[in-house]
C-alpha cells in the first residue's frame, strides 16, 4: 500500500471543491486545505504541507491560478496539477506544474488521476496508464512518460 | 545623320538656327529636326559647361523660352526646386561617362510651370571616335506621370483600406473567439457541476437500485462531458474525432467498473464526424459499452467473470461503422427492448439515420451500427 496523499484544493466553485474533497477522501487521501483565491492560496501554501495541489485557473480574484502555481513552485513544497475548463490559458511551460486535468473530468477520470499522481509522488515514475483527460506538462512528459496502452 | 561631311559641326548647327544661314539649309535631316514636333537640342561638350548649340522650335514651344534666351547656356535652367536630385545625378553621370541615358525628370518652363520630361540623351562622336555633341530629346509625359501618381495614390489608399478592414475583421474575430471561449468555459464548468451534484446526491442514497440509476445517469452526463472536453480541445470546433472519444470512454468506463479482468480490444480508424453528430454518437457508444459491462459478463459456469469488450470503427465509402462487441453471456440475457437505455439507442439511431443491428457473436453479442457520413475525412485533430 502506497502512502496516501495530502491534497490542497485551490478552486473558487464551492460545489466543485466539495465534490473534489469527497472524491479525494473516498480514494483514501486527505485534504489539507481549500483556497478560493490567490491570497488564500498563498497563506495556505505557507501554513500547510501538501503533496499535491489541484489548482483551478479562474479563482475569485481572477485568472490567478498560474500565479498560485508559480508561488507553490517557489516554495517547492508540493506538486501542482491544474484543473481547468480552459486549458488554453495555461502557459506553455505550465508554471512548473505536473500537468492539467481538463474539466469537465469524469468521476473515474479523477480517481485514475489520483492513483496516477499517487504513484508519481510516492514512487515515480507512475506505472498506471495516463488517465483520459489528463495531460502532462512537457517537462513531466519526459520524466513520467507513461507506458503506452 | 552624317556628321562627317561637316568640318565645323558646331558652327554649322549654330548656323542652321539662323534661318538665313546657307549652310545646312538644304539638308533634309536638319530640316526635319527643325520642324519635328519632338523637342530636340544639341549641346557641345567640347565647350565650357557643355552649352546648348542648337534648339528646335518644338523645344521652344515646350519650355516657353526664346531661342536667344538659351543658346549658349547649359541645360540646367530646366531644373527647379522639385526636380529629383537622383535624376539629375543620373544625367550628369551619363554625360561624364559619355553614355546615353533615358530618365523621367521634372522640368520647369520659363513661366515657372512644371512638366514631366522623358529625357533621352545620347553622345555623338565623329568617325575617329571623338565626342562631338550630345543630342537630347524631350517628351512631355506629364499626363502619363499624373496617372502613374494617381494609380500609386489609389493603390496606397486601397492598401490602407484593406489593412483597416483586416484589422477590423481580426478584432471582430478575436472578440468572437473570446466569447466562444467564455461560453465554452461556462458549459464545461456547468457540466462539471451537474456531475458533482449527481455524485454527491447519490452518496446519500441507500437504495441500491436508485443508486444504480444515478450512476447510469452520471455515466451519460459524463459521456456528454467527454464529448465537450474533446470537442473544444481540438483546433476545429466543428469537427469531432470519434475514435479519440471512444478511446477515452472505454478507458474511463473500464477503470470505473473496477473489473480489471475485463479487457478491451480497440480497432479504431481515425474518423471525423461533424460536431452536431458528436453527442448522439457518443451517447450511443456509451450506452452500448455500459450495457455490455453491466450485463454481458455474468459469472460463467467456471466461476470466472473475465471478458473482452471490443470497439471497432471504420469508414467504408461514405459510411461510418461502429461495432461494439463482447464475448459475454449473449443476447438471450440482454435487458428487454423496453429499457430506457434501449429506447435511447434506437432513438439516437433514428436521429443519425443509422442502421443498428444486434448479432449473436457466439459467444457474446456484436452490435453493428452503420450510418452515412460526410465525404471521407481522416482525423488529425487529437
Amino acid at each position: 500500500m502506497i502512502e496516501p496523499l495530502k491534497v490542497l484544493i485551490v478552486e473558487d466553485e464551492a460545489l466543485l471543491a466539495m465534490e473534489l474533497e469527497s472524491l479525494v477522501e473516498d480514494a483514501g487521501h486527505s485534504v489539507v486545505g481549500w483556497a478560493t483565491s490567490l491570497t488564500e492560496a498563498r497563506s495556505m501554501v505557507d501554513t500547510t504541507d501538501a503533496d499535491i495541489a489541484f489548482v483551478d485557473i479562474h479563482l475569485t480574484d481572477g485568472p490567478t491560478g498560474v500565479e498560485v502555481a508559480e508561488y507553490i513552485g517557489e516554495q517547492k513544497n508540493s506538486m501542482v496539477v491544474f484543473m481547468t475548463a480552459n486549458p488554453k490559458r495555461i502557459p506553455d511551460h505550465f508554471a512548473g506544474a505536473v500537468g492539467v486535468i481538463a474539466k469537465p473530468y469524469t468521476m473515474n477520470g479523477l480517481m485514475s488521476a489520483l492513483r496516477y499522481l499517487q504513484e508519481g509522488v510516492r514512487r515515480p515514475p507512475p506505472v498506471s496508464v495516463l488517465p483520459a483527460g489528463f495531460t502532462l506538462s512537457p517537462a513531466f512528459e519526459t520524466v513520467w512518460a507513461a507506458p503506452s496502452n | 545623320m552624317d556628321w562627317k561631311h561637316t568640318r565645323e559641326p558646331a558652327d554649322a548647327w549654330h548656323m542652321t538656327d539662323d534661318l538665313h544661314a546657307e549652310h545646312g539649309k538644304g539638308d533634309p535631316f536638319a530640316a526635319a529636326i527643325r520642324a519635328t514636333r519632338m523637342s530636340m537640342i544639341i549641346t557641345d561638350p567640347r565647350r565650357a559647361d557643355n552649352p546648348i548649340v542648337f534648339v528646335n522650335d518644338a523645344f521652344l514651344r515646350l519650355t516657353g523660352y526664346a531661342r536667344e534666351d538659351i543658346l549658349g547656356k547649359n541645360c540646367r535652367f530646366l531644373q527647379g526646386p522639385q526636380t529629383d536630385k537622383a535624376a539629375i545625378d543620373k544625367v550628369r553621370d551619363a554625360v561624364a561617362a559619355r553614355t546615353d541615358v533615358s530618365v523621367d525628370v521634372l522640368n520647369y518652363r520659363k513661366d515657372g510651370s512644371t512638366f514631366w520630361n522623358a529625357l533621352y540623351i545620347s553622345p555623338v562622336s565623329n568617325g575617329s571616335g571623338e565626342l562631338q555633341f550630345f543630342f537630347a530629346s524631350q517628351l512631355d509625359v506629364t499626363d502619363r506621370k499624373r496617372s502613374e501618381h494617381r494609380i500609386t495614390a489609389d493603390k496606397e489608399r486601397f492598401e490602407k483600406a484593406v489593412k483597416e478592414r483586416t484589422r477590423e475583421l481580426e478584432a471582430a474575430l478575436e472578440a468572437q473567439t473570446t466569447l466562444l471561449h467564455e461560453v465554452d468555459h461556462r458549459v464545461k464548468n456547468n457540466l462539471q457541476m451537474i456531475s458533482s451534484l449527481i455524485v454527491m446526491q447519490s452518496r446519500t442514497i441507500k437504495d441500491e437500485a436508485t443508486k444504480q440509476s444515478m450512476t447510469t445517469m452520471l455515466e451519460r452526463i459524463e459521456a456528454l462531458s467527454t464529448v465537450h472536453r474533446r470537442l473544444y480541445q481540438s483546433k476545429d470546433v466543428s469537427k469531432f474525432d470519434v475514435s479519440d472519444f471512444a478511446r477515452d470512454l472505454i478507458t474511463d468506463l473500464l477503470t470505473a467498473s473496477g473489473r480489471s479482468e475485463i479487457k478491451s480490444t480497440l480497432d479504431l480508424e481515425p474518423i471525423v464526424i461533424s460536431a452536431e453528430k458528436a453527442t448522439p454518437v457518443a451517447l450511443m457508444v456509451n450506452e452500448l459499452v455500459t450495457n455490455a459491462l453491466k450485463h454481458a459478463f455474468k459469472e460463467k459456469p467456471d466461476g470466472t467473470t473475465a471478458g473482452r469488450i471490443g470497439i471497432k470503427m471504420s469508414q467504408p465509402d461514405g459510411h461510418f461503422n461502429i461495432e461494439v462487441s463482447d464475448d459475454g453471456v449473449g443476447m438471450a440475457d440482454a435487458s428487454g427492448d423496453a429499457s430506457f437505455g434501449m429506447r435511447l439507442i434506437k432513438s439516437l439511431a433514428r436521429q443519425l439515420r443509422a442502421h443498428i443491428e444486434w448479432r449473436d457473436a457466439g459467444p457474446g453479442t456484436r452490435v453493428v451500427i452503420s450510418m452515412p457520413n460526410e465525404p471521407r475525412q481522416k482525423g488529425n485533430m487529437s
